[in-house]
């Protein structure tokens, strides 16, 4: 990571970073958010962050609610451009391509920026159908072989394989939460992505089904970068290397995890990890 | 500990668990005190008080202990208050252990009483045992302010009781040799000497503590030692 100090080695465009206290830039960026303001109608949401993502990280985002950390993870696979109010301003570039620019299309990029959400979310369909879903649609299997293959792994990889091998064909939605959650990041990963959002994707879940994904993210996080927004601190503890926290919109501090949670170098980290402000 | 937390039974533990090791610390200087000053005046109905005594402290180290523990699973302390706790599971069993030096000096002290005993020339335990009690008041007092700058002082004030206890060493010894009828004092007096020296050192090992609870790193620099005495061959 390069510190703050240096910053003025790296060539881009950005402004006010003062505002952010610790590593907001990787070596090996893969995503890069830039001077990211996000407003909702005359609402600002987020504040000028910048921050990268490094490849094959495990970054969490952790602050109280309405600081506006799933807002901005929303941001890096355009899922706010649903939302009619919502503006973003600055830059987000995926491997140093605009994200925002107008010749991308957002279908592929979200495959390529996979999500995962707090509520499991399953298609209707079959356990094989949830995972070939994706596949099919951006027409990466070859053949039905390769499908099966490319469900095959994708399962293996999101651990749910031998849970459900012998029963492909029965319903996604009936599956305990837990695998119903491997099911969406099976589903996510099926289609090669670079980036796995997860929007606090173990609280409906109890703590066996969070362990296990949380043993998923530590394997998955060998190959993708992840980006995990969540509500435990323990959690971000347990999972993520870096740690980023947010406040009224902006980001306050960003570093190691186990910097972050032994000594914060902000008063506001520090204050809201000790559980004196929320 | 300023800013209260949200969960106000959290301030209540971690008040608690302060409360009781300053309890402890308190108990620590007390004992030490008495110790030092019945070696003076060999009052045996105090030198039993601080033998006596030394079970309250290990009560308050296993109290201390027990809260400690219970903070961690339950509350899962983070940062300054993860400081807090583990600095105090470290200092509780510190001054525990200096409460331990106490009841051994007082339990020679009363063989030395009946040794008809006093201080052979060149050597004074009471000198000795009163800059350590100053560097105990002090440690314990950079602790409830977190003065971290004292407690820097503290630690660096150790370098005297190693040179006194270096010149005690090889006085006793000296004096053992000039008369052999003086080597059970003066084996007593060699070890109340290196308990005291030993005293000394915890008190630095608390002083460090209570850096790293201020501050959040520990003190890099090696710390100053002039103890010598395990190094020459008396003549």
């Amino acid at each position: 990571m390069v510190k703050v100090k240096t910053m003025v080695n790296i060539k881009e465009d950005f402004k006010n970073l003062d505002l952010t206290v610790g590593d907001v830039f990787s070596k090996d960026a893969r995503l890069k958010a830039r001077n990211v303001n996000v407003f909702y109608g005359i609402n600002k949401a987020i504040d000028n962050v910048t921050i990268d993502i490094g490849n094959k990280e495990v970054i969490s985002f952790i602050g109280p609610s309405g600081c506006g950390k799933s807002t901005f993870l929303r941001c890096f696979n355009r899922m706010n451009d649903t939302i009619d109010s919502c503006r973003i301003e600055g830059k987000i570039t995926l491997e140093d391509e605009n994200i925002y620019d107008d010749k991308i299309d957002v279908v592929p990029l979200r495959a390529r920026i996979g999500m995962v959400f707090q509520k499991p979310n399953p298609f209707p369909k079959s356990i094989y159908d949830n995972v070939a879903y994706g596949p099919r649609i951006h027409g990466l299997s070859e053949n039905k072989e390769h499908l099966d293959n490319i469900v095959e792994e994708s399962l293996k990889r999101a651990g749910l394989w031998e849970e459900v091998n012998d029963r492909l064909l029965s319903p996604g939605t009936g599956l305990s939460g837990g695998q119903q959650q491997r099911l969406c990041i099976a589903r996510a990963i099926a289609v090669s992505p670079e980036v796995i959002l997860m929007d606090e994707p173990c609280s409906a879940l109890d703590p066996i089904a969070t362990a296990k994904i949380e043993e998923l993210i530590h394997e998955l996080g060998n190959e993708y970068s992840i980006v995990i927004v969540t509500h435990s601190m323990q959690q971000a503890a347990r999972v993520s290397k870096r740690t980023a926290y947010f406040h009224l919109g902006k980001l306050i501090e960003v570093g190691k995890t186990k910097e972050i949670f032994t000594r914060p170098r902000h008063n506001q980290t520090e204050a809201y990890i000790s559980g004196k402000i929320g | 500990m300023e800013n209260k937390h949200i969960l106000s039974s959290f301030d209540d533990d971690l008040k608690k668990l302060n409360d009781n090791l300053l309890k402890l610390g308190n108990g620590a200087l007390t004992n030490f005190d008495s110790c030092i000053n019945n070696f003076g005046t060999q009052d045996i109905i105090e030198i039993d008080k601080v033998i006596n005594g030394d079970i309250i402290l290990d009560e308050l180290d296993d109290k201390v202990q027990k809260l400690g523990f219970e903070i961690i699973a339950l509350r899962a302390p983070q940062a300054a208050d993860l400081r807090r706790v583990i600095v105090a599971l470290k200092i509780a069993t510190i001054f525990e252990r200096i409460g331990d030096y106490s009841r051994n000096i007082s339990n020679r002290t009363k063989l030395l009483i009946e040794l008809n005993y006093s201080d052979l020339p060149g050597v004074n335990i009471g000198k000795m045992g009163q800059k350590t009690l100053t560097m105990i008041e002090d440690v314990i007092e950079s602790y409830t302010n977190e003065d971290d700058k004292l407690a820097v002082k503290v630690r660096n004030s150790d370098v005297k009781i190693d040179k006194m206890h270096t010149q005690y060493y090889l006085e006793i010894v000296a004096s053992m040799q000039r008369n052999k009828k003086l080597a059970p004092t003066g084996a007593h007096l060699l070890f109340i000497a290196k308990n005291i020296e030993r005293v000394a050192d915890y008190v630095t090992d608390i002083a460090e503590q209570v850096y790293f609870l201020v501050n959040g790193k520990v003190l890099s620099d090696e710390r100053p030692k002039a103890d010598e005495s395990s190094l020459i061959i008396p003549e």
